[in-house]
This record gives C-alpha cells, sequence and structure tokens, in this order.
C-alpha cells in the first residue's frame, strides 16, 4: 500500500480562482440545446431517434466527454448533487457536475490522471467517500490500484488513501462497487497472483474500507484453472480472448452474502461471501461458446427471482453481434434459466461504424439517491444508443424508449458510442459517450 | 388450466395485476390519431396544416382509401402502398390495402433504417369510412395494440353543408357520436344561424367531445394529439336523452364509487359483448378496482376487449369508477342491471 500523494489527482478549479472562473463560463457556453428538437425525430445518416425520452440537456464536458463506466451521484453537504463521472481513458480522471438542475448541468471538478498510460474507468460513492479504479495499459505499470476520496467539497476532492495492486502480471483494477460505505468490492488482480494466462489477471477481490486511510482485503475468488498453481485445467480460449476475468461485481443489502460476478470470458458466477475470507460458488452460467464472451454486469432482481445479466460489444462493426441482455429465471439461485433476452433493431443499420451491442445497465446501486425498477431495463448499447425495455412479462420484453443522439462532433467512430447509463431517485437518465460526446441528460416518458 | 399469472411466477411490488404500472394511457405505445369526416369537411387542410407544426413533426401520416366505395375489388389487391417522405420528418402513405399490414410494414421499414423515424401515426379516412373497423385494428394485442395506442378520435364537421350530412347520412353521425373531438371547419363563410344549429345538433349527438371551432382553417395543432377527455363525464353529466338522428344510438356514464371487484367486472362485460358485442361501438374508462393502486384504464369495442393498464396515479381527486359506454340500444338500465346481477353473484361466490 503507498499513500495517495503521488497519485492524487490535480484539480483544475483549484489551481486558480480566475480559472475557475473561466472554466465555468466554457461549461455554460459547453450546454447545447438539445440536438434532438432540430432534428425531430428523423433518422440521419447513423440512425438518430429519440422514442419516448425527453432531452433536457446536452454537455460536453469542457472537451474531455469520453466517458467510462462509473456514475454515481453523491448530495453534497451543501445539499447539491453531485454527478461523478469517470473518463475512459487519459488524461482526465474524472469529472464532478452540479446536476441538481438537469437542465442546466455545471462541470464543477475535472481531474488528471498521474499517468497517460492508466485510466480511470470506474467509480462509485457512498456519502462523501469516493473510490476510484485504476487500471494500466500493460502489466506490470504503477499506479494501479483504488483511490478513495473524500468528497465532501466537490470542487477540491481529497485522497484519503491509495491502495496498490500492481505487479508483475497485474494491470490494476478495472472495475468497483462500493455502497455500503464498508466494502469495496472490485475486479482486480494483485502483485501476488500470476495467472496461467496473461489475460486472465484480474480476479475478485473484497476490500475492507470501514478505516478509509487503511483498506485491506479481506477475500477473493478466482475462476479455477485461471491461476498458477491450481488443481485444475486452464480453461479453453475463446474466439476473440478477452480474458477469464472479473467485471462488475455486484452485493446488494437484499443478500449482503451473494456477489453476483461477471467474469468476462468465463461466464457469471453466483458467490456466497457469508465467509468473505472464503467466497464460495454457488452457481454459474455462460452463454459462451457458441456466444463470444465478455460477459460484463450480473443484476439480481430480488423480488421477481429474475436476474439481469448483459454483454458487452467490443469490436467495432458489429463483428461480434450479437451482444445482449439476458434475462435468467433466478428462482432458484442453483439453477440459472436463461428465459429471454431484449430484442435489439437489426444489426445491419447500424453496423457500419463503431460498436454495436450491450454494453452497461442501470444496475439498481442500493442507494437512496438511485432510482429502483424490477419492471424497466435501461442498457447502453454504443451507436445502438440508450434503451428501455419493459420486462413485466420477462417472457417477452418489450421495447419501450429509444434514444440514439446524432454523433457528437468530432466522434472518431461517426457516431454516438453510448456506454454507460444511471437513473436517480428523481428518474432523471444520465448516459454518456464513450469517446467525446460527453453527457446527456434525459427524462423518460413512458 | 390455471389461474397463475405471470405476478405469481414474478412477483413485484412495483407492478399490478396488469403488469408495469404506467404513467399515461398508451404507455410507451405509438400514439395514434384517426382524423374523419365527411366528403369534403376539410379534412385535408386540417391536417396538412398539422404537419407543418412543431407538434406534428416526425408523423407518419396514413390516408386510409379502404373504405371507399366504387373501388374495383381487383385494383385494391393490386395497388401498393407507397411511402412519400413530406418535410419536417413526415412521412406518407397511402393505403388502400389492409391497415394493419400497412401499419406494420412502416414499423419494420423505420426499424430497419428504410424510413425515417417517426413518433405519431395520423390516419386520415375516406369521407365514408366507418371507423369503428379501424378503432377494433386498434383494440387488442392480436392486432395493433401492443405497439399502437389511438390516443384522439378527430370528426371533422364542416359548417357549410355539415347540418344537412348529419341529417342524411347516418356515416356522418357515426362519425360525430364515436370522436373525442369534432372540428367544426368552414365557419368562416358559414352563416351564424347554420352554425348554430350545427353545434347544437353536434351537442346533442355526443355531449362528451370538445368542439373546436376553426377559422380558416386555424386550429390548435393540440386538438389532433389530446383528447380533451379529461372533464369529458362532467360534460356528460346527468342522463342523456336519445338524440334525434342518433340511429339508435345512445351513451352513457356508469359510475361506481365502492372499489369493483375485477372478476366480476370481467364476467359482467363479457357478458354483456357474448350477448350484445356488435352494440358496443365504444367503452371507455377509468376503473377503481379492489386491489389496485392506480385507476385501470378500461377499453372496448365491440366484442374485442383491449388489455388493460393500470395508472400510476388518479388524474384527480375523484377514485370512482367511471365507463362512458356508446351503445347502439343497449340502455342504461340494462348495463346497469347486469353488472348488478354479476355483482350479486360474484360476491355470494366469494362468501
Amino acid at each position: 500500500m503507498k499513500r495517495a500523494k503521488k497519485i492524487a489527482a490535480k484539480k483544475k478549479p483549484a489551481k486558480k480562482p480566475a480559472k475557475a472562473k473561466s472554466a465555468s463560463k466554457t461549461a455554460k457556453s459547453a450546454v447545447k440545446k438539445p440536438a434532438i428538437a432540430k432534428n425531430g425525430g428523423k433518422a440521419g445518416a447513423d440512425g438518430v431517434v429519440n422514442w419516448n425520452f425527453k432531452v433536457l440537456s446536452h454537455h460536453m464536458l469542457d472537451g474531455f466527454g469520453g466517458m467510462g463506466e462509473g456514475m454515481s451521484i453523491q448530495i453534497a453537504p451543501d445539499g447539491r448533487r453531485i454527478l461523478w463521472l469517470a473518463h475512459e481513458s487519459a488524461p482526465k480522471n474524472f469529472t464532478a457536475v452540479d446536476v441538481s438542475d438537469p437542465r442546466k448541468p455545471k462541470v464543477v471538478c475535472q481531474t488528471n490522471l498521474p499517468q497517460s498510460h492508466m485510466r480511470s474507468n470506474s467509480l462509485e460513492t457512498c456519502g462523501n467517500l469516493m473510490a476510484v479504479a485504476y487500471q494500466t495499459q500493460k502489466k506490470g505499470l504503477q499506479p494501479a490500484g483504488m483511490e478513495l476520496f473524500d468528497i465532501s467539497n466537490p470542487e477540491k476532492p481529497k485522497s484519503i488513501s491509495f491502495f496498490d495492486c500492481s505487479g508483475p502480471h497485474s494491470r490494476g483494477v478495472h472495475q468497483l462497487w462500493f455502497c455500503d460505505g464498508e466494502y469495496v468490492h472490485m475486479a482486480s488482480s494483485s502483485a501476488d497472483f500470476v495467472p496461467t494466462h496473461p489475460q486472465d489477471d484480474q480476479f475478485y477481490r473484497c476490500i475492507d474500507v470501514r478505516n478509509p486511510s487503511k483498506p485491506r482485503e479481506v477475500g477473493r475468488w478466482h475462476m479455477p484453472g485461471t491461476k498458477q498453481g491450481d488443481n485444475v485445467p486452464p480453461p479453453p480460449r475463446h474466439p476473440l480472448d478477452k480474458g477469464y476475468r472479473a467485471h462488475n461485481c455486484n452485493v446488494y443489502p437484499q443478500r449482503p452474502d451473494r456477489c453476483y460476478l461477471a467474469y468476462i470470458d468465463g461466464g457469471m458466477h453466483v458467490l456466497d461471501i457469508s465467509d468473505k475470507a472464503n467466497p464460495k460458488r454457488i452457481s454459474s452460467w455462460t452463454n459462451s461458446p457458441p456466444y463470444t464472451g465478455f460477459m460484463h454486469t450480473v443484476v439480481p432482481l430480488f423480488d421477481r427471482g429474475l436476474m439481469l445479466v448483459t454483454d458487452e460489444s467490443t469490436e467495432n462493426n458489429a463483428k461480434d453481434w450479437p451482444k445482449l441482455v439476458w434475462i435468467l429465471d433466478a428462482r432458484d439461485e442453483s439453477n440459472l434459466v436463461p428465459i429471454s433476452t431484449c430484442p435489439l433493431p437489426d444489426h445491419k443499420a447500424y453496423a457500419a461504424r463503431g460498436r454495436f451491442g450491450a454494453h452497461n445497465i442501470h444496475e439498481n446501486v442500493p442507494l437512496p439517491t438511485c432510482w429502483q425498477s424490477d419492471q424497466i431495463v435501461l442498457g447502453t448499447f454504443f451507436n445502438g444508443g440508450l434503451r428501455a425495455y419493459d420486462i413485466s412479462n420477462p417472457y417477452q420484453p418489450q421495447q419501450i424508449g429509444v434514444f440514439v443522439p446524432p454523433a457528437p462532433a468530432g466522434a472518431p467512430t461517426g457516431t454516438i458510442q453510448l456506454n454507460d447509463v444511471f437513473v436517480d431517485e428523481r428518474e432523471i437518465v444520465y448516459t454518456v459517450d464513450r469517446h467525446i460526446g460527453g453527457l446527456y441528460c434525459l427524462e423518460m416518458d413512458f | 388450466m390455471t389461474d397463475s399469472t405471470i405476478l405469481d411466477l414474478f412477483p413485484s411490488a412495483s407492478a399490478g395485476r396488469f403488469g408495469r404500472r404506467q404513467k399515461r394511457e398508451r404507455g410507451a405505445r405509438l400514439p395514434v390519431t384517426i382524423v374523419t369526416g365527411f366528403l369534403g369537411a376539410g379534412k385535408t387542410t386540417l391536417v396538412q396544416r398539422f404537419l407543418k407544426s412543431s407538434e406534428g413533426r416526425g408523423t407518419a401520416l396514413i390516408v386510409n382509401e379502404f373504405g371507399s366505395e366504387g373501388i374495383d375489388d381487383a385494383l385494391l389487391r393490386e395497388s401498393t402502398d407507397e411511402v412519400t417522405l413530406l418535410g419536417n420528418g413526415c412521412l406518407c402513405c397511402n393505403t388502400r390495402s389492409d391497415l394493419q399490414l400497412a401499419l406494420r410494414k412502416l414499423v419494420a421499414d423505420r426499424d430497419h433504417g428504410k424510413i425515417p423515424h417517426f413518433g405519431r401515426v395520423l390516419i386520415e379516412t375516406s369521407g365514408l369510412a366507418d371507423i369503428s373497423p379501424i378503432l377494433q385494428t386498434f383494440s387488442t394485442d392480436r392486432a395493433l395494440g401492443d405497439e399502437f395506442a389511438v390516443e384522439v378520435v378527430v370528426a371533422v364537421v364542416d359548417a357549410v353543408s355539415g347540418l344537412k350530412n348529419l341529417e342524411k347520412a347516418p356515416e356522418a353521425r357515426k362519425q360525430a357520436i364515436l370522436a373525442d373531438r369534432i372540428v367544426v371547419s368552414k365557419t368562416d363563410i358559414a352563416d351564424t344561424k347554420a352554425r348554430k344549429k350545427l353545434l347544437a345538433m353536434l351537442e346533442d349527438l355526443n355531449p362528451r367531445a370538445v368542439i373546436d371551432v376553426a377559422v380558416k382553417g386555424d386550429i390548435d395543432p393540440k386538438s389532433l394529439t389530446d383528447t380533451g377527455q379529461a372533464d369529458a363525464i362532467e360534460r356528460h353529466s346527468g342522463f342523456v336523452a336519445e338524440a334525434s338522428h342518433s340511429d339508435g344510438i345512445v351513451s352513457f356514464v356508469m359510475r361506481d364509487r365502492a372499489p369493483l371487484i375485477w372478476p366480476v367486472f370481467q364476467r359482467s362485460m363479457e357478458t354483456l359483448i357474448a350477448l350484445r358485442g356488435p352494440d358496443l361501438l365504444r367503452i371507455k374508462g377509468l376503473l377503481n378496482l379492489a386491489g389496485s393502486k392506480g385507476p385501470v384504464v378500461f377499453q372496448a369495442v365491440q366484442h374485442l376487449i383491449h388489455p388493460p393498464v393500470e395508472l400510476t396515479e388518479w388524474p384527480d381527486q375523484d377514485h370512482s369508477s367511471r365507463v362512458v359506454f356508446i351503445t347502439r340500444g343497449i340502455s342504461e338500465r340494462q348495463v346497469d342491471d347486469l353488472f348488478k346481477a354479476c355483482r350479486a353473484l360474484g360476491y355470494s361466490a366469494e362468501e
């Protein structure tokens, strides 16, 4: 473990008050009128659609609108509603946006990463504490790990500690889950983990942060066969070979003894974490083969005995089509049964540019600032936009809303690439572009 | 056979008997406006103005000619539906064949990116069209009811010859009776006396409808997107005598303050439909059902019952069930007696 000083991000507005003023000016001018209104729902070359969403605002995030998959809402001590966003890649670390008025979002803080060979990608807040994941481009680089911040003053996040996860075989932390103020559950590697295949470096780790200045690991689990010395053979490689490694590791208060773990090419697993030091696998499910791997998120719908499982599309031009949101009958957690998928439009209309297919969904994060629904699934599908599904009949999910904005100016793929979505308890929908387009604030109109 | 539902398999505190509770009646379905009116009433002028307005942006216009008379059957089968792109994100499709097929093709073409995305469907019927079959097409999920919801039925009546048409043509009367809104056109060239007489007759035929008066074709575009039915029950309050020239068509409001038991209401409606289906022209209202948190929108057209929709909230303080019946020759008393009988039997069965 290292102290966080080296990592502590530079805070733009903290430098000079004068600069902060000009930054807020930029922020104001960056708030665009909803682009959709001009198009009136007419399909453009890239299939622009707005069906049953109302666009409240679009913010390019001051020219750094390439966003990852960390979105979390904090109610600041002064009452402001702050949306914390992780960036998809360097140079920016995270951005805080005041979304108290979602029609007029304001950037209040935007920080830089200390190194260009790293990315933050994922973050979560709980009260005035924020956890940020750091992953390096290559194994063995630093800093790789997890940083905790005191965000009681959103303009000036203060680093509390840095939990080092670097190592000769490690890229650090890709994704984390933190909503109880006590434990960070994360997809991470470590200095002492030697994978059987270089792609399989990240696994599930549970970090006790009850003393935020001294985070400590209390448990871990890896898929058998992925660590050297395991007594089972390594798993077979999938054609796209994205690795047998952990992605989302969701834990909910309804079942604090369960971790719902997506494992990329290794499918998904339900872990019994009642003894955090010794997680045990209860069940697993995978769609690959014949599908092409990259399982991303598992969201249980406890009352309903259902489970949402997403793939991530990682290839351009829909080469890995179909990448889907799956619905599982999870009434018996030891026997998960896929019963349907959320229908996607014909991929050919979207295949020309960029990625097309499932990625993140709204995850019912168990916090008062997060909307909870077991009737509607909201997911981002890259150039397929944001899509909402009514799953009141889980055997027949129905699409009830679509938001495919026009390609943001300078979009490298020439299309929107919506990457993540979060809905707050006011039912305001926030969705972000992966490359350049920043933040869109929407209302659900269905 | 089991009485189990999806809710029994996968229970949810946030769902009702009829699935997800919805913020509005049409839920996420595509809104449909039906514009009807006698030949030369001014439907096209009204529609063209709407398509150019901001409310009309992104509308798919379907000019429905299948109800026209005098077109050879062979010609009907051979003709094809073609889509024309209009300004303001609108598109137009002339359909002489099956409305359902035309709409399905429009949605499929939209989803395949062949035609622009549209957010509303506007059906302009032929002058002589009976809208009952159109309403039926939208009334069940076996047809179009899953994806489309009829939001407003507008009847255009012109102030110059409207009165004469209403007196002579039963088709024109039925259009006025079934409408949610009536637009009186050409008022600028009609004399005041005739206009007043026409308005009185329309109010007589359809006391529920909002009547808009268009001067030189100008009308609030919202007339084509909003039923204006929020206070329709109040307009329809009390006993309404059978209107002259109404061809035996009557309308009345069934009200009940006590929560209704769904199986009892359902059986009552099924009995009514079994006995008099063809005479149930349009039934629509809100139900206060025992066990449901919000009001349930109930709709039926002839022998078809639309899948009910539970709303998240009541529109006002009045939480009593109220259902408008438009029937041919079925009186309020008869319906009331049937419901009373079923209710009595339903309760005894529960005991």
